[in-house]
């Protein structure tokens, strides 16, 4: 012992400043304040979900009353114009947008649920728990997606709940296969052994070390996974596949369709809405990616 | 008084894509409350895959085929996963080669030790919280009120690697595996590190298993050694008389590899560090003959004719497994 005691310094004082309370998540948060593309998704979305709230309200219009002569256009009594059955374009906006968002938001958290406990049980366990559970997900990933939901939708009913439903079930392949290749790489980095070696079973060691460890590309993964859910909304709906009685910019591009030529605004706003919503989550995506991802943060 | 930690003729095997290979074989230790047991060798020779054994924290393809390991009077490769968890972190417990990488980057040190305590002491968050205060103080760290809130990635390594003997010993477990602590870490830093291990080790009576290819570390530390060449043990014995009286030509190699420096004198000490040509030769090209063999200076035919030899006791406090130990080291 002499020769340790005598060559030893005390502990290193010098350390690293102590600045405690500096959250991993919250330094993300303040990355992502600083990227002008993200900050401007969010501000976008957060009008338009404002405007879905509000603005029916205070725009006081039914959008499935009929509000003037069909197709007229844009003018002071329906300021962006009438639809195929008189009905008001804006106040259809505002209103559909609460099932379009509402639709996109509940299906990304669908396809998250699936995907992220596929994946995650798949990439955890490995062997044939991972043999079985991708088989699974390659099986759900073959199959042409809106094909798939257009069967979905046929089968059980043209109602909201079932697209939005078809919709998380047709997309949480891709979801999976990340969240795997995520658990396969965290699985036997030190930290996760330790927490074994230190007696946590495998649901503590699943939820509490990898999963948040993993977060990172699963929460971009989710936000663009509502954009995507958006547009597939807009899809079926465009296809007659959507829900007749509930109003959603998709139903309203399915319903103008044939009207393109003879009333460009029938169509156009809805698909610019839904065309300026998914920027905007795409923006925020962008930027969260960012935020967590170091190595793309090192650009400036 | 029983050993805390006896391990008896223990041997793994990996399943290889031509049938199992032996990674270790028959291996024999007891450690005593309050000892250290240092295991030796070169990387590769089963060092780690020792302490993962006594863990039960085994890779996939890895299994222990016959042998015995009591804990405390029980036997861990017949105690099922469930008790097996209420072991790990309480009664026995693992210190990693890499602070850098053992701690969870998410979470603060102050939870990541109090997460221990909550799990095998059923204490709640503020209980924890107080006592990961507590174990920070006892591992050395100043501000420990602060740095408890503090992240992994805001510690130095020396720092990083305290945590984790702090969360090692949170529990006061019976046996600590230490897998290589300070190979990681500073010239300076390992000094320390080495230091509040003996110590802690002094005020809670842990029995060590100790990881290390640091011979200086072994002198300085440990009660025991066990010497590992190619999954087999070839020499072991009290560490004074392994060091004093080295037997294996192998031993003696690894003993020549370590530089002794001394504050004033130079170049004919560093003229004097040997090696020991080639390498461990891999997993199943290991025949029944001395796998250190191939890189002995005092192979003779004898080495090559005959299965290595079992470990032969020659005194009191040492067994050598080698033909020719009573030419070489009379």
């Amino acid at each position: 012992m002499t020769t340790i005691e005598s060559t030893a310094v005390k502990p290193d004082a010098t350390a690293l400043p102590v600045r405690a309370g500096t959250s991993p998540m919250a330094a993300a948060l303040r990355q992502f304040a600083r990227s002008p593309a993200g900050v401007a998704g969010a501000v976008a979305l957060l009008v338009i979900i404002l405007a879905t709230l509000f603005g029916p309200h205070l725009y006081g219009v039914d959008p499935l009353d009929i509000a003037g002569a069909p197709l007229s256009p844009p003018d002071a009594d329906a300021w962006l114009g009438t639809d195929y059955l008189g009905r008001d374009i804006l106040a259809g906006l505002l209103q559909g947008g609460r099932a379009t968002l509402t639709v996109g938001g509940v299906a990304a958290l669908i396809t998250i649920v699936i995907g992220v406990t596929m994946g995650s049980l798949a990439g955890f366990f490995g062997g044939p728990i991972d043999t079985a559970l991708t088989k699974v997900t390659e099986f759900f990933q073959i199959l042409p997606p809106l094909l798939f939901a257009m069967v979905l939708v046929t089968l059980f009913g043209q109602s909201l709940v079932i697209v939005t439903l078809a919709i998380g079930v047709v997309s949480w392949p891709s979801a999976a296969r990340l969240t795997r290749a995520e658990f396969l790489r965290l699985r036997n980095l030190d930290f996760v052994k330790a927490s074994r070696a230190a007696g946590g079973g495998n649901g503590h060691l699943i939820l509490r070390v990898v999963l948040p460890n993993a977060l990172p590309p699963i929460i971009v993964s989710a936000t663009l996974a509502i954009g995507v859910a958006i547009l597939f909304e807009g899809g079926l709906s465009f296809l007659g596949l959507g829900d007749p009685n509930t109003m959603s910019w998709g139903l309203m591009l399915g319903q103008n369709r044939n009207y393109v030529l003879d009333a460009w605004w029938s169509v156009t706003f809805p698909g610019a809405a839904i065309f300026i919503s998914v920027l905007a989550i795409s923006l925020i995506g962008d930027g969260i990616n960012d935020a967590i991802n170091p190595r793309l943060r090192k650009r400036g | 008084m029983s050993p805390v930690l006896s391990v008896q003729n223990l041997t793994v095997t990996m399943k290889g894509s031509k049938g199992p290979v032996p990674v270790l074989e028959n291996l024999s230790f007891d450690v005593a409350q309050g000892k250290t047991m240092a295991l030796v060798g070169e990387s590769g020779c089963g060092k780690s895959m020792t302490a993962l054994a006594i863990m039960q924290l085994l890779p996939e393809d890895f299994r222990v085929t016959s042998g015995r390991i009591m804990l405390d009077g029980q036997d861990v490769l017949t105690s099922s996963p469930k008790e097996l968890r209420s072991l790990r972190g309480n009664k026995m417990s693992m210190i990693f080669q890499e602070p850098m990488t053992a701690l969870n980057p998410l979470y603060t040190v102050g939870d990541q030790i109090g997460e221990v305590l909550r799990q095998h002491r059923g204490l709640g968050r503020r209980d924890a919280h107080q006592q990961a205060i507590q174990f920070l103080k006892a591992v050395q760290i100043p501000a420990a009120e602060k740095r408890v809130d503090a992240y992994p990635h805001q510690l130095s390594g020396g720092m990083r690697q305290r945590v984790m003997i702090a969360m090692a010993l949170a529990c006061k477990p019976k046996l600590l595996i230490a897998d290589e602590p300070t190979t990681a870490l500073d010239v300076t830093v390992q000094a320390q590190i080495f230091d509040l291990l003996s110590e802690l080790q002094d005020e809670t009576d842990t029995a060590i298993v100790l990881i290390t290819h640091d011979l200086g570390a072994v002198a300085e530390l440990a009660d025991d050694v066990a010497v590992l060449y190619a999954g087999r043990c070839i020499e072991q014995g009290a560490a004074e008389e392994i060091i004093a009286h080295a037997r294996h030509p192998y031993t003696r190699g690894l003993m020549s590899c370590v530089p002794h420096l001394r504050l004033g004198k130079t170049d004919s000490h560093f003229a004097a560090l040997e090696e020991i040509p080639g390498m461990v030769p891999p997993l199943g090209a290991r025949g029944p003959d001395c796998a250190f063999r191939a890189r002995c200076a005092f192979a003779a035919e004898v080495c090559r004719t005959q299965p290595q030899p079992p470990l032969d006791r020659v005194d009191a406090s040492a067994a050598v497994s080698c033909w020719r130990h009573q030419e070489i080291a009379p």
